[in-house]
């Protein structure tokens, strides 16, 4: 089937290529947007949790992430294919046009993130691949740690803007750019 | 305030869409004669000094429905558990 849609993300003339904020030394976070992105929220069906917990786990190419009580995002799979996987198991429905992913990392990564969340990041309690849901600056933000220095902020797509002008601000400080 | 949610762990208030009483219960008749039932289920509530159990809905976290245990007056918390268990524990005490 031809491609007649084309995606484009949101944030495509907001988050502008550059440094910015504070300029001296090193840039404290460095910031991205993934785009395109495929997102799958998963949501298990009657009595099925245990049985879809199990069909996640090890899927190759594809990223798991829980995004509540039986609930997860499935990334990097095209929609069909997450779906026929978990026939029967969970209801799937494709997100990949309404949310936004934002990969912020670096050394200051932690201190930029704590001025929204109320939620513990230290790495003791928040290891790499947990994801939690939260609010910062008003705005429903699903948080996983990707790695000891970065995370992924996943928004809706008409949050977008807005929650990108706040996170940018709480960044300046530190001085960061944008790849 | 925190609330302690059975899938977020400790989060604070403002995180939480509260809705009321959680122990009323729906009447299973649709007769007329249950009419007094209906009304009192739909628009009687009491109004507890103490221990109350109340519905609060995890809208800026995991988006469950849980029941929030307080104290009305002094705000101690004393459980939260997921609307779903609390509904289960009612129908098989
Ligand atoms: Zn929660």
């Amino acid at each position: 089937m031809p491609e007649i849609f084309q995606r484009a993300s949101p944030l495509a003339d907001i988050a502008i290529q550059g440094r910015f904020g504070a300029d001296h030394g090193a840039p404290g976070v460095t910031l991205s947007v993934r785009h395109p992105a495929l997102i799958v929220t998963v949501i298990a069906r009657k009595g099925k949790a245990k049985t879809l917990a199990e069909a996640l786990k090890n899927w190759r190419g594809a990223t798991v992430q829980w995004a509540g009580a039986e609930q997860y995002f499935v990334l990097d799979r095209p929609f069909d294919e997450v779906r026929k996987k978990l026939d029967g198991l969970a209801s799937c429905s494709d997100q990949s046009h309404g949310r936004v992913i934002i990969r912020i990392e670096g050394p200051k990564v932690r201190q930029v993130l704590c001025k929204g969340t109320p939620v513990d990041l230290h790495e003791s309690e928040f290891e790499i691949g947990k994801s939690v849901l939260t609010q910062m600056a008003h705005v429903g933000v699903h948080l996983t740690r990707v790695e000891r220095d970065a995370f992924e902020l996943s928004v809706f797509r008409g949050f977008s803007e807005s929650f990108w002008e706040w996170l940018t601000e709480q960044a300046e400080e530190f001085g960061y750019q944008v790849i | 305030m925190l609330v302690k949610c059975p899938h977020c762990g400790t989060r604070p208030v403002e995180e939480f869409t509260f809705n009321g009483d959680a122990s009323v219960q729906r009447p299973a008749s649709n007769d007329p004669k249950s009419m007094d039932q209906w009304f009192d289920y739909v628009y009687l509530r009491d109004n507890p000094k103490g221990r109350f159990d109340e519905y609060a809905h995890h809208s800026s976290g995991c988006r469950a429905w849980l029941v929030v245990t307080r104290d009305t007056q002094s705000h101690e918390i004393f459980n939260v558990v997921t609307a779903r268990d609390y509904a289960k524990k009612r129908v098989a005490p």
